[in-house]
């Protein structure tokens, strides 16, 4: 690595006076090739991003020949906005529960489903079938089981005695169930990276410990979890940055409600800018919710250089 | 030499858009008949009564092709109607839930409609329109839209539950009395209510509307045309009073995103819903339904709701288009199309007395009350076209009948919210 990076430097050194036409066509490819997507991403990401930041200052409902410029009152207005933190509190809920609980679940699935077992490849299909059901199906299929009445869910809690919540409509009740969907939904994902980082993990390590007379136990929590430390980062990240965004099965289920107790930040950017005419609140939303995603991103790079082993 | 062929791909690449875009204005610009696009709403028997209706229109003439593109819910269609002005890409006519009318009108947005109406020779008669109907298609003194799906709120019962209850075969006439039938319609066995005598709509599209139709009836408004909101005075406090009553102390009555759906499951014996519901009510229900006024209490009046149709392009000849295709769907041949199958009410005095529906209200006069409800209405409050407006008395709604907000307090923030609304957004 070492030695092709010092040839690499010193091309470098040697062309800082004179491209070689070899040079400038290699150039001209790496434009050629990257441009398409510079466009792609500058048209779809870079520009939105930019335009949220000017529009966040404005007062603005997207139908109005004329925008207002209100400085910085849009994000003054958050401060004081109650449902603003209280969906900003819903989603860092989702978030914590969603990292936790469901990663921990697909990592305990996988090592399951990693040992040879008779139908193996039916019980890893079975559980990564909701990643690929569309999350409108979802949650619509999991409004009916949560429903107080008739749905599934109540048959199995009256069994064991306890009398169903009505789940959607309870303000305790409603954010923990669009969390039971959101890791039903999200689990299988995370169980097949888990398998895939597993079958990493050289077999030797355990036939050494087992020599060592290690307990399975101990195999798992000194082999098995730091050694899949990178993919539970990679997870973790994904896992956060995606219940960030949770949107759909919020706008199906609950629509953010009763009285907001499942509102997330996404929705209510949405609310904002499409159902309530109020682009530029929303835009403000927007850019916050940026710094925070970039915010947490980079710190768990920082962290993650304590307790990810690659 | 390589260089330049990756610039000329580049320079392809760029042109693309460039190119397809010129070949659909030049589509646009070819003589012959005129394309216009319409955006319609609504699902299920109202949804499918549209797009029959725009292929008659096809069919009876040569000079226009209108193509229907369903856009989702009121709310859905009004979200991308907001993204197509935001990209400068508008459809042509669009079927607008009525109290937008003003709000998109306002800025411009809609094409008013008073010079077609003067210059109309084919004997095209703005009077015929049922007053209460037009009136909120204007904004500022210049009409903006022609009634087509209206519909007022009315109250569905379970004809069975009523018998099994003892109940007489109507809906109950005031408030008090709805407070009363729900209480003897309200079952409890192991400590568990199994069935309610009502519930009431938390949903967005709906929730303001039923709230309204209570405000109404105890004579009072929840906002005056001037934007001064009422929701403190009595009418409005008794009104909300009763309903979160019903809800906590009777406990026999509960708020809900899907009220329908509970009714046609049995466990609710009274909903509202819209004149439309009727078609979808009547044919899913495996009991008998009637349908009757909403309550009345001091008075019996009720807002007026469903949908407009506007017009949206910014091109004259497409606009006269609109025009011809806007006056044939809310014609009376196409309102006795509209009416039998999807419940709404005749938007004219010609379409009342077309020999259709004549002959489906004498076939089905449960149903008339369809008609006799258009002489109580009165158009929506004006709080309802700000932007917000909606959700926030949906949000007054939600508060009294799941977070047992007490009245008078939620009543106070709903009209503080309204008002900031207002100064904020439409002054």
């Amino acid at each position: 690595m070492a030695k092709r990076a010092q040839l690499v430097h010193g091309s470098a050194d040697k062309t800082r006076k004179r491209l070689s036409s070899r040079e400038k066509r290699d150039a001209a490819a790496f434009i050629g090739f990257t441009f398409p997507n510079f466009l792609l991403l500058g048209v779809f990401v870079f520009w939105p991003i930019i335009y949220s930041l000017y529009l966040s200052f404005f007062r603005w409902n997207m139908i109005a020949p004329r925008k207002t410029f209100i400085g910085l009152a849009n994000y003054r207005t958050m401060i004081g906005d109650a449902v603003f933190w209280q969906s900003m509190r819903n989603t860092l809920v989702l978030a914590a529960a969603v990292v936790v609980v469901k990663i921990g679940i697909a990592l305990f699935l996988a090592t399951l489903l990693n040992r040879k077992m008779r139908m193996r490849g039916a019980y890893r299909a079975i559980i990564f079938s909701p990643t690929f059901t569309t999350s409108v199906a979802i949650a619509m299929v999991w409004g009916w089981i949560f429903d107080p009445n008739f749905g599934l869910l109540r048959v199995f809690i009256n069994a064991v005695g306890l009398r169903s919540p009505n789940w959607l409509g309870d303000v305790q009740w409603a954010l923990p169930a669009i969390i039971i969907v959101v890791i039903w939904s999200g689990v299988g994902y995370d169980m097949v990276i888990f398998l895939a980082g597993l079958t990493n993990i050289s077999q030797e390590y355990y036939d050494a410990a087992q020599v060592d007379g290690a307990t399975p136990w101990q195999c798992f929590w000194r082999i098995t979890v730091p050694l899949l430390s990178p993919t539970t980062f990679f997870l973790t990240i994904v896992s956060v940055i995606g219940a960030l965004k949770a949107f759909d099965i919020v706008a199906i289920m609950t629509e953010g409600g009763p009285l907001n107790s499942t509102n997330v930040i996404v929705y209510y950017i949405y609310q904002n800018a499409f159902q309530w005419f109020k682009t530029g609140y929303a835009s403000a939303l927007a850019v916050v919710l940026f710094a925070i995603i970039m915010i947490i991103t980079l710190a768990q790079t920082r962290l993650s250089k304590r307790w990810v082993h690659y | 030499m390589k260089a330049m062929r990756y610039l000329l791909l580049i320079a392809l690449i760029l042109a693309l858009p460039v190119g397809l875009w010129a070949a659909g204005s030049r589509e646009a610009q070819a003589s012959g008949p005129v394309k216009i696009v319409y955006w319609r709403s609504l699902t299920g028997v109202a949804g499918e009564a549209q797009d029959e209706l725009v292929k008659r229109f096809n069919a009876s003439q040569d000079r226009v092709i209108v193509e229907a593109q369903f856009q989702g819910a009121y709310a859905e269609l009004n979200q991308k109607l907001l993204a197509g002005l935001a990209a400068g890409a508008v459809p042509d006519v669009v079927l607008l839930d009525s109290p937008f009318v003003a709000l998109f009108a306002k800025d411009g947005v809609l094409a008013p409609l008073d010079a077609f109406v003067r210059s109309d020779r084919s004997g095209f008669k703005l009077a015929d329109f049922i007053p209460g109907l037009l009136q909120d298609g204007y904004h500022e003194n210049k009409l903006y839209a022609l009634p087509f799906m209206r519909s007022t709120p009315l109250l569905y019962y379970n004809r069975e539950m009523f018998r099994e209850a003892g109940l007489p075969d109507r809906a109950p006439r005031t408030w008090d009395e709805f407070r009363d039938f729900s209480r003897r319609l309200t079952v409890v066995s192991g400590g568990e209510t199994t069935r309610f005598g009502a519930a009431f709509t938390t949903s967005t599209t709906t929730a303001h509307w039923y709230f309204q139709a209570a405000v109404y009836a105890y004579g009072g408004l929840v906002s005056d045309e001037k934007f001064n909101v009422k929701l403190t005075e009595a009418p409005a406090l008794a009104a909300a009073t009763l309903w979160q009553d019903m809800v906590f102390k009777d406990k026999t009555a509960f708020g809900s995103l899907d009220p329908h759906t509970e009714f046609l499951n049995r466990r609710v014996g009274m909903v509202f819903g819209s004149t439309g519901s009727m078609g979808n009510l009547f044919s899913r229900a495996t009991f008998p339904v009637a349908a009757g006024f909403m309550p009345g209490q001091v008075k019996n009046l009720v807002p007026v709701g469903g949908a407009v149709l506007a017009v949206t392009s910014t091109d004259k000849n497409r606009q006269a288009a609109a025009w011809e295709f806007i006056k044939y769907m809310t014609n009376a041949d196409s309102q006795a199309y509209l009416v039998p199958r999807t419940g709404y009410m005749p938007n004219s005095q010609s379409s009342i007395n077309h020999p259709e529906v004549v002959a489906y209200f004498s076939q089905y006069p449960e149903r008339k009350v369809a008609i006799d409800q258009l002489v109580h209405t009165r158009p929506q409050a004006s709080v309802i076209s700000l932007g917000k407006g909606t959700e926030l008395l949906r949000q007054l709604v939600e508060k009294l009948l799941v977070g047992n907000v007490a009245p008078a307090r939620a009543l106070a923030e709903a009209k503080a919210d309204l008002e900031k609304e207002y100064n904020e957004t439409y002054k």
